[in-house]
């Protein structure tokens, strides 16, 4: 008993008489600040302390030996410093260097307009699309109350900064999608096929992009599919032209949302006075499945299967000809299927591709002439992105396209193909010099087997971020595109057409108010040009070239009112070019000079309520007038839509959403057509391109049902 | 009298071994708990958190250090009277521990919970350009930390505090959120009826149950 006193009595006095030092010292930034909160522990030991206030430190240790002392402050480095308990310093001090902060740093601008609800540098939710009034529920018409875009009419794509259509690349995550927007008949405008509900955001470019994108001359708009749908939930929508409904199941690792969508306009049509002759109104359906599995622990695997079929039929009248005119009939059937996955791999690499199928079928029918056209676009794409220091990454990827295109007249018996394949490789640098500055450099190369030519595309930029938050970014690159299918199955050998961007940009966000304003330039070399008419090109050649010009700026606003939010946007394009049937360099008709937009949201909380207005404006559209010399002699009025929306939220899982797009009932003009021959006086007579109807009105009702209580609207509001 | 020493050492060690009892972590982790429980600067939840980190460093094991480190970020950035940017820098903090304390412990309602309620901070943080996306996030969370253990009263606390803050939304009655606290309530009590002496799992939360059960009447 007594040797064990004397253990015991051993025990605490080792415990308590060891001789107690004493750690003090101040812990100080590179620029000679004291920082707090700072960790400082001796490492393999429960001794240590934070720093205060002043940056100061102390604390006691028992332990004898030689020991290593951490240091550790949140956005600096952490330090290390071996410490002889037995000679110790009175006091010490500590200098730390900062850490690298992505949250911190500055980012490329330049170009760039990202919706998301996470990220930075933001311009817009992805919920602000679908509300913006009007757009009516497409993601593109949203895009046209951006800075740097042109509303066209009757065309309903998206124009890029005196670009034409077929400039702007679409991609879901990551692939590319042939046939974006849904086959309309000419000056009938068009949408977009897919739900912005599928989105969690997108990355829209208005040039300067980066080198993974090519093939697109002006722009590129990156969509990004939700990644884990919360619950099991239906949803059903009733509109005013179609219904739908959706299902998602939602497991531990993996989600399903299948939906079926119908629309018709025609009841809605018979009750509302059209401007257009319609036989048949559009209709059509579609039905797509979305399946996301994720792959061990940050990888993720998407499939996405959209398929859809519709068509109509109308009557187009021809100027200087009595009657209805030209009976014309669309029909389409379209399948976009694709698969992607993003997985982390070792020594921080990150690896990502997918694979995409784009099916494409027309059938038109003009009086007695049938046209089959049926486009294949085949996308496989794999790459990587190693980061060698949090400063320092490098992305590079290899892409293959295989493109399939046919037309067939079946009167004549006459069909033409051909088939494309093209191999590119790409790799991009990002090197951070410091917080405020990052400097981005790529290259993207490729080849043609149809035009048997290689190409090498150059794209660089820079960014600078100021104390004040605002940055300033440039960027400059070559960016190629082949020719429209309809052009290169007549003439394959055709060759890139060549675009070069130069872009100047300053960007700042802070707290709830955001500026940007951009100033570019665009020159254009390769364009094609030809004789005849656009729908039947002679003696096509590669001899346009031209130039886009001017700057845009836009403000959004979301603090200044309460409960409000608005944007309000200006471009100004100057473009002139050589291209398509123009002799000469002229200012298209798809890219008037001055273009603005407002868009206001207003929340009213008693009402339950979103109110939502948005006007477009710009001064209108160049035409050939040819009883006057000259080309794109003469200019619409001016286009303007003023839209109204209301949201209404009753209960959590319901929403009703009303909306009319032209309220004044402008009677906008897109240009105008002209007979082809002359009168007997000697004119050409003519007929103005008008809206479809003076206005359109949308009713939609959305009810979510779900076993959870809490199934909520507010997210598809 | 030698052996018998012998067999008490030995019969000290194994029931050290069986027990995983460790006086020194154990010694800090209560020390730091009454620490954190106090805190109320941002120095005391940054210094908070430097303590568990530092004991979670020690015991690699332990999912509980990196918990109350994460804890105490989370409740760091709730008060931190700054901008976005340095709130997230707060939160990125504590996913960072979150994660450890995930690893060693998975499925683990305390840690799905805290998962919910470090999304609420995010979500509180810009609430404005967040709300929408983050709130059924949120609720999805909490819910999943329910359905792993029943007899937490935490995520019971916090999903009836969305609740509260989604009917005066829309204008609707409060009588889900107000039976979610009550439910809640009576499980903290039992908590506390049952809570060893020196205890180290989580307990927090009752007060804000009883501040929303109060609210309700």
């Amino acid at each position: 008993m007594k040797t064990l006193t004397i253990f015991l009595l051993t025990l605490i006095y080792a415990i308590h008489s060891q001789g107690q030092t004493v750690l003090k010292g101040t812990v100080k930034s590179i620029l000679g600040e004291t920082i707090p909160g700072v960790n400082v522990y001796l490492k393999g030991t429960y001794d240590g302390t934070t720093t205060d206030v002043k940056g100061n430190f102390i604390f006691t240790t028992g332990v004898k030996g030689d020991h290593i002392l951490v240091i550790q402050g949140m956005g600096f480095k952490t330090q290390e410093k071996f410490i002889d308990m037995e000679a110790l310093q009175s006091e010490y001090i500590f200098t730390l260097k900062e850490a690298f902060n992505e949250l911190m740093a500055v980012t490329i601008s330049a170009g760039a307009m990202e919706a998301s609800d996470e990220k930075k540098a933001v311009v817009l939710r992805p919920i602000d699309i679908v509300t913006t009034p009007s757009a009516m529920g497409d993601i593109i018409a949203a895009f046209q109350t951006l800075p740097g875009t042109s509303t066209v009419g009757n065309d309903g794509r998206l124009f890029v900064r005196g670009g034409d259509a077929s400039e702007t690349a679409i991609f879901i995550d990551g692939m590319k999608v042939g046939n974006a927007f849904g086959t309309t008949a000419n000056n009938v405008p068009t949408r977009t096929r897919f739900s912005p509900n599928l989105f969690k955001g997108s990355f829209f470019s208005t040039g300067g992009y980066s080198a993974e994108y090519g093939q697109a001359l002006s722009s590129a708009l990156a969509l990004n599919t939700l990644d884990n749908p919360i619950r099991n939930q239906g949803d059903i929508s009733l509109l005013s032209i179609g219904m739908g409904y959706t299902q998602t199941l939602v497991g531990d690792k993996n989600s399903l949302t299948a939906s079926v969508n119908y629309f018709d306009l025609a009841p809605y049509q018979s009750l509302i006075n059209q401007h257009f002759n319609w036989e048949r109104s559009p209709y059509g359906w579609d039905a797509e499945v979305s399946a996301r599995q994720k792959w061990g622990k940050n990888g993720m695997v998407k499939a996405y299967v959209h398929s859809e079929a519709g068509g109509m039929q109308l009557w187009q009248p021809l100027p200087g000809k009595e009657g209805p005119g030209q009976l014309i009939k669309v029909n389409n059937q379209y399948t976009f299927a694709q698969t992607s996955f993003k997985q982390t791999g070792q020594k921080e690499w990150i690896y990502y591709g997918g694979l995409s199928y784009s099916d494409n079928d027309d059938r038109i029918v003009m009086e007695t002439l049938h046209v089959n056209q049926k486009s294949r676009l085949t996308h496989g794409k794999l790459a990587g992105v190693k980061s060698f220091s949090d400063r320092v990454s490098l992305k590079t990827g290899a892409e293959t396209y295989i493109h399939y295109y046919n037309e067939t007249v079946l009167e004549d018996g006459l069909q033409r193909n051909y088939l494309d394949q093209q191999y590119n490789l790409f790799s991009e640098l990002d090197y951070y010099i410091s917080h405020k500055l990052v400097f981005r450099g790529g290259l993207r190369s490729g080849y043609s087997t149809l035009a048997d030519e290689y190409w090498l595309d150059p794209r660089i930029s820079l960014a600078y971020k100021f104390d004040n938050e605002g940055q300033i970014s440039v960027a400059a690159g070559q960016f190629s595109q082949l020719p429209l299918e309809q052009q290169r199955v007549i003439n394959p050998e055709l060759q890139n057409t060549k675009a070069d961007h130069l872009i100047l940009n300053y960007f700042i966000s802070k707290e709830g108010r955001t500026l940007r304003a951009e100033a570019f330039y665009k020159g254009y070399d390769h364009l094609v040009t030809f004789e005849g008419i656009p729908r039947s090109p002679t003696n096509i050649q590669q001899e346009g070239e031209g130039y886009a010009q001017g700057f845009d700026l836009f403000y959004r606003d979301q603090k200044t009112l309460t409960n409000t939010d608005f944007w309000i946007t200006y471009s100004l394009i100057e473009s002139r070019r050589k291209f398509a049937q123009f002799q000469t360099a002229v200012q298209p008709g798809f890219a008037p000079r001055h273009n603005g937009s407002i868009v206001v949201k207003h929340f009213i909380t008693a009402l339950k309520s979103q109110l939502g207005s948005s006007l477009t404006i710009n001064d209108g559209y160049t035409y050939t007038d040819p009883n006057t010399p000259g080309e794109m002699n003469s200019k619409t009025k001016s286009f303007q839509n003023l839209s109204i929306s209301w949201s209404y939220l009753p209960k959590p899982n319901l929403i009703i959403h009303l909306a009319c797009s032209n309220v004044l009932g402008r009677d906008n003009v897109f240009g105008h057509q002209f007979s082809t021959a002359p009168n007997d006086s000697g004119r050409f007579e003519s007929l103005p391109i008008r809206q479809g109807a003076p206005r359109f009105i949308f009713l939609g009702i959305f009810l979510t049902l779900s076993k959870d209580k809490t199934a909520n609207q507010l997210n598809n509001l | 009298m030698k052996n018998s020493i012998l067999t008490f050492a030995l019969f000290l060690s194994i029931i050290a071994a069986s027990l995983a009892i460790d006086p020194a972590y154990e010694k800090a982790m209560l020390s730091q708990l009454e620490q954190l429980g106090q805190a109320k600067t941002q120095e005391e939840f940054q210094a908070a958190a430097n303590a568990f980190a530092r004991i979670g460093e020690m015991k690699q094991e332990a999912w509980l250090p990196q918990y109350y480190a994460a804890l105490a970020y989370t409740r760091m950035s709730l008060q931190h009277p700054g901008n976005v940017i340095d709130k997230d820098a707060l939160l990125a903090k504590a996913k960072e521990h979150l994660s450890k304390a995930t690893d060693l412990s998975p499925s683990n309602s305390e840690l799905v919970t805290l998962d919910g309620f470090i999304i609420m901070a995010r979500l509180s943080a810009d609430p404005q350009r967040r709300g929408q996306s983050l709130s059924p996030k949120v609720m999805q969370t909490y819910g999943k930390a329910i359905e792993l253990d029943k007899s937490n009263p935490r995520p019971l606390m916090l999903m009836a505090q969305m609740e509260y803050g989604m009917a005066q939304y829309f204008g609707q009655g409060p009588e889900k959120a107000c039976g979610l606290a009550r439910i809640s309530l009576d499980l903290y009590k039992q908590e506390g009826a049952n809570a060893s002496e020196n205890n180290l799992n989580p307990t927090w939360g009752k007060e804000m149950a009883e501040q929303l059960t109060k609210r309700c009447k």
